[in-house]
């Protein structure tokens, strides 16, 4: 029984890994610009927030586009995926009803397709950050692991819970869509969190919260995080427990619901 | 340890019900301004699609499942294959399934024969190594040649199943569960494809036939299941079941006057 369980959970890691190699290729196949687009559109988003924001609202922040940057890049990771890992059960109908596989893998390669899309573009962040006289410490080997693994934890549990729901209530895709350009608003990426003052406690209530904060003060100041990431990691676990409940309750009627 | 029981698939009283819409809450506001129906499930109509099968497939048995459309065949094979759970009843399944419902499943037409091949393969149930060391054979059985490097958008339908096809008979399945997809490619393909079932059978892969082709239901099968209205309405051997199927057909179009309904469940 035993060798059975290990050989289905390693056919089902190749299964993902499969998955996400063939997302990552067929991304930017035939673009001719191909995976650099994954790093204009952050920077040229940045680019157009420290026009505005820097410029013409003076902010009062040094090293704005290094500022900017270190957020909008694991944002963009965290919104790309939920935006686009939302319809991956209902949009792959056809898988579901006719092949016997693990369901997860779906979404889950979405998220993973798009990790690789960050830690791709930390390279483009250090030459900002070098530009800047910044230096990189050792502590980013511990960091970006650690932080990574957290937003990746985050980022499955809430994908499995919407991607399930959403082959039910199709109008979930437009949802999340609406949903995170506020949720953009309300996490500290244009601002720092101690801009937000007597508010503060109710933006820790978002779970991106400390975690953008994490990200940047550790490429920005080489600091680990604080214990404000512990509110990160509730919420991880938070978002497992919804998102496995939701989808072991709900996966049985996918292939008669699609 | 599994070889200990000589029973591959076990249905006890396996009945499947689908609610057919009058209102189904496919979108958040037909739910809500339907919410009380919705809740209570009065707006939808139960339809059993499977009402109390009970059938036991031994080991190695090669077990044909005919019946008019509508009468619940690709259902049960989606219950065996446990893509869809029943609604009642008990469904235990011993050893390795590759359900044949569809050829391709998953083929992505940007990327080429052999990478869909290696996914489909995995999909199906094989690990990765498995798959890269069938890759030979199935090039070899599929007759693609050259053209497994090439997207396959490039590819002809034929060139398309044969290469599914090849996919799903190396993934060597302890239980094979195919639904109306043999006939593929042209005539010597086909019979290619015959001939590999065959082998499967005689090395003892236990197999479930889909098919309108009484022709091969007759010729592969053992056992032959007839299914009308979503009931066993006879089991036994090929030639009595096919038989009785056969003289329905004629019983039901040689009637002059519209053919009253089947009463319906409900």
């Amino acid at each position: 029984m035993e060798a059975i369980a290990l050989r289905e959970l390693r056919r089902t890691w190749e299964l993902l890994l499969l998955l996400t190699f063939r997302e990552l290729k067929l991304r930017y196949q035939d673009t001719i610009l191909g995976f650099v687009w994954s790093l204009i559109k952050p920077l040229l988003l940045g680019a157009v927030l420290y026009l505005a924001l820097r410029r013409i609202a003076r902010f009062d922040i040094p090293d704005y586009q290094l500022f900017l940057l270190s957020a909008l890049f694991p944002w963009t990771w965290f919104s790309a995926s939920v935006m686009l890992a939302t319809p991956s059960f209902a949009h792959n109908g056809n898988l579901i009803k006719k092949v016997r596989f693990p369901r997860f893998v779906l979404p889950f390669s979405v998220v993973a397709n798009n990790m690789v899309h960050f830690l791709l573009s930390i390279p483009i962040l250090l030459v900002f950050i070098l530009a800047a006289g910044g230096r990189p410490s050792p502590l980013w080997l511990v960091g970006i692991p650690l932080l990574t693994l957290v937003q990746l934890a985050l980022l499955m549990g809430i994908v499995l819970l919407v991607a399930s729901f959403d082959v039910f209530f199709r109008d979930l895709e437009h949802l999340t869509e609406v949903f995170l350009n506020l949720w953009f608003y309300v996490t500290p990426i244009l601002y720092p969190l101690e801009w937000t003052g007597r508010l503060k406690p109710l933006f820790l209530l978002n779970p991106m919260s400390p975690l953008i904060e994490a990200w940047r003060n550790l490429f920005i100041h080489n600091t680990l995080p604080g214990p404000e990431l512990w509110v990160s990691i509730a919420f991880v676990a938070a978002a497992a427990a919804l998102g496995v409940g939701a989808f072991r309750r709900l996966e049985g009627g996918f292939a008669d619901a699609l | 340890m599994l070889s200990e029981t000589s029973e591959a698939i076990v249905l006890e009283q396996v009945g499947k019900r689908y609610l057919l819409n009058l209102y189904r809450p496919d979108s958040l506001k037909t739910a809500l301004l339907h919410l009380p129906s919705v809740l209570n499930g009065r707006q939808r109509w139960p339809f059993w699609a499977l009402d109390d099968i009970s059938l036991t497939i031994r080991k190695g048995e090669s077990v044909g499942i005919i019946g008019p459309n509508g009468s619940g065949k690709s259902t049960l094979l989606r219950i065996m294959s446990r893509i869809a759970p029943p609604t009642r009843g008990k469904v235990t399944v011993r050893g390795r399934v590759s359900a044949l419902l569809e050829l391709g499943s998953g083929f992505h037409p940007q990327i080429s024969g052999r990478e869909n091949a290696i996914l489909n393969a995995v999909l199906l149930g094989l690990n990765l190594r498995e798959a890269r060391e069938r890759m030979p054979e199935i090039i070899e059985f599929s007759e693609l040649g050259d053209f497994i490097d090439q997207p396959m958008r490039t590819y002809s339908s034929g060139m398309y199943v044969r290469l599914g096809f090849a996919v799903a008979v190396h993934v060597r399945p302890e239980i094979l569960l195919v639904d109306e997809v043999l006939a593929v490619g042209d005539a010597e393909f086909q019979s290619k494809c015959f001939a590999h079932i065959e082998k499967l059978r005689a090395e003892n892969v236990t197999i479930v036939l889909v098919s309108h082709d009484l022709w091969s239901v007759a010729r592969f099968c053992d056992r032959v299941v007839l299914l009308t209205q979503g009931r066993v309405a006879m089991d036994g051997a090929p030639q009595p079941v096919i038989h009785e199927y056969l003289s329905r057909i004629a019983l039901l179009t040689s009637l002059p006057t519209p053919l009253p309904s089947g009463a319906p469940e409900i």
